[in-house]
């Protein structure tokens, strides 16, 4: 090869890597701005005491020593726990009863699929409002309970129920995506399967309880984990519908962090319950991606 | 398959399991099974039931809406808390509408700008670093919005974007563009590099080549990537709320529809109306695009 040449291919091949260096820097320069310095500045500022406003000391661990310590932190922690391990469970099981129910491709079913889907499309904030209005002690189910002589429930109210009418909520809103998940996933089932089932005189239960459900299991898998990840992060319907209350009884771990702790200027302490939640988010994120690798070895014989 | 071998109890063994076994299986030729109209009847009731709550209660009087919450007094019906709360002043749900479209069509369009070419980039690169920057944008679907949105003001307001329209456009992109990347370099993938090639030869650059060659033939993932956005963007609370205060005088639609109940809770001839407002439009899309918007948001979640 001659001198010019080469010289003329690397001069090319500079030339490439300009050009591809401008098609994917903007995005990386953006996202980078607006995401990854943010964790950075989240990280640097949960070691220090900021208000927002005056300048921040340096506190080293304290504030993650106060999330162990700290009562609102512990108990928010048990209501998104509870959120997420109620909610998904349940989210996962009427998803699963109503894929069975509507697995046949019919124009009923799409409707009765798409019944079942509709919230998932709307705000979970409009949503929340919409069943304060509906379950609150003035709602539409306490004003004709009265007309009964039934005394108002406080559904929203009572620490005893607002726990419970809020994963209701979130299960209403969410289960839907649930179904048509696990829908796709059944008509995917081959239809050899289902009559070796029959043949060997198999009812409908046995075959949907040993074969059907054993072969979508990995969607199944991921499904939970998805409602889990989705769940801890729950926020919208928490302002809407019941704001935490009554007396933090509902309150999850992102409305402390959002509602309390920031609105409270806290916002050292409010960046140190962020980054942790991002640790527990990205340890169950992982999990879906292991999970996800051994659905598609599984997918492919492996 | 693994998670369920380890499984044994699943097999039904109490009694009345059994019957219902019978049952069924004798039915299972027959798809009209009494358990089956139940369940989709529960279903219905529970679902439409909140929505007709919604409309209905949207024009009726806030006497009428305490005392028959249900029921549809046809000679008392009235349109005119929906006209107040179409032409209110404060926190008005349709010039909700307005300045969430626009959030809506700039984010859609930005994120398809920076996305593509960059995906581009990736999926035809066979280096190593350039696989490094996939893992790089990945990670940001590991990371909760809410738990960033806090240092995002702190960024913003050393760039001077601080409680401005652009600085949460430049945020609502960046949330973007994780899934975005992640869904076109799956899709460029399959799209066959004897294309480009030809495409060289007839003498394209590579931006003409992605716009012009690849880009067009891109359009399922494109349709997912823009319904996944917009809906996300459109039904967006935390960002805004965060990122623009009441004092940078504007409202999206939940922003909006926070500001106005959190002030009229009681005022059911409020609330109503503006929530209608609120879900109609996405309602009647979701009808419309019903098929794209379900199988759209399903391979976002899933492959995201």
């Amino acid at each position: 090869m001659s001198g010019p040449q080469r010289l003329g291919r690397r001069r090319a091949r500079l030339r490439e890597t300009a050009v591809s260096l401008g098609m994917i820097g903007p995005a990386v320069l953006l996202y980078t701005l607006m995401t990854v310095v943010p964790v950075g500045v989240a990280l640097y500022l949960s070691l220090t005491d900021w208000d927002g406003f005056s300048t921040a000391a340096f506190i080293g661990l304290d504030n993650y020593k106060h999330l162990f310590d700290d009562p609102s932190s512990t108990d928010a922690w048990y209501v998104t726990a509870l959120v997420a391990a109620f909610g998904t469970a349940l989210m996962v099981g009427l998803g699963l009863v109503y894929a069975l129910a509507l697995k046949a491709k019919s124009r009923t079913n799409s409707f009765f699929r798409a019944v079942a889907y509709f919230p998932h499309v709307i705000s979970a904030l409009i949503l929340g409002y919409l069943w304060a209005a509906i379950l609150g002690t003035n709602g539409a189910i306490n004003n004709t309970l009265a007309k009964f002589g039934i005394a108002p429930v406080g559904f929203l109210f009572d620490e005893k129920f607002a726990l419970i009418s809020l994963i209701a909520v979130i299960v209403w809103a969410g289960f839907g995506f649930n179904v048509v998940l696990f829908v796709a996933a059944l008509q995917t089932v081959p239809a050899e399967l289902l009559e070796a089932a029959a043949i060997d005189g198999a009812s409908r239960r046995q075959t949907d309880l040993r074969v059907v459900i054993p072969m979508i299991a990995p969607v199944v898998t991921v499904a939970t984990v998805l409602n889990l990840v989705g769940l801890i992060r729950a926020y919208d319907i928490v302002v809407s519908l019941t704001g935490g209350g009554p007396a933090g009884s509902t309150q999850t771990f992102t409305y402390l962090i959002l509602a309390r702790s920031f609105e409270g200027t806290k916002v050292g302490y409010a960046t140190a319950q962020a980054v942790f939640l991002m640790v527990v988010s990205a340890v169950l994120a992982l999990l879906v991606t292991a999970l996800r690798n051994r659905q598609d070895q599984a997918a492919t014989g492996g | 398959m693994v998670v369920l071998e380890a499984k044994p109890d699943d097999r039904p063994t109490t009694g009345p399991a059994h019957s219902a076994d019978g049952k069924r299986g004798t039915g299972r030729k027959e798809p009209r099974s009494p358990v089956r109209w139940a369940l989709l009847g529960v279903l219905f009731v529970v679902m439409i039931v909140p929505i007709y709550l919604l409309v209905v209660n949207a024009f009726k009087s806030q006497q009428d809406i305490l005392d028959n919450p249900f029921s549809i007094p046809l000679g008392k019906l009235t349109f005119a808390h929906m006209s107040a709360a179409i032409s209110s002043p404060q926190f008005n749900v349709i010039g909700g509408y307005g300045f969430t479209l626009f959030l809506v069509v700039v984010v859609d369009v930005l994120c398809i700008l920076l996305a593509g070419p960059a995906a581009y980039v990736i999926a035809r690169s066979l280096k190593r670093r350039t696989q490094l920057v996939l893992l790089y944008f990945l990670a940001g679907t590991f990371i909760p919005a809410a738990a960033v949105i806090i240092p995002v003001i702190y960024v913003l307001r050393e760039v001077g974007l601080a409680n401005t329209v652009t600085g949460l456009i430049a945020h609502d992109v960046a949330s973007t563009l994780p899934v975005s990347i992640f869904l076109f370099v799956g899709f460029i993938r399959t799209i066959p590099v004897d294309i480009d090639h030809a495409a060289t030869i007839d003498g394209a650059g590579r931006y003409r080549t992605f716009w012009t060659i690849v880009f067009p033939l891109m359009r399922p993932a494109v349709v997912t990537v823009l319904i996944l956005n917009s809906i996300g963007i459109w039904n967006d609370f935390v960002s805004p709320q965060i990122l623009l205060s009441p004092s940078s005088g504007h409202y999206t639609v939940t922003t909006a529809i926070y500001a106005s109940i959190s002030q009229y809770s009681t005022d059911l001839t409020k609330v109503f109306p503006n929530l209608l407002l609120a879900v109609a439009p996405v309602v009647i899309f979701f009808i419309y695009m019903q098929r794209h918007i379900i199988s759209g948001l399903m391979v976002g979640a899933v492959k995201g």
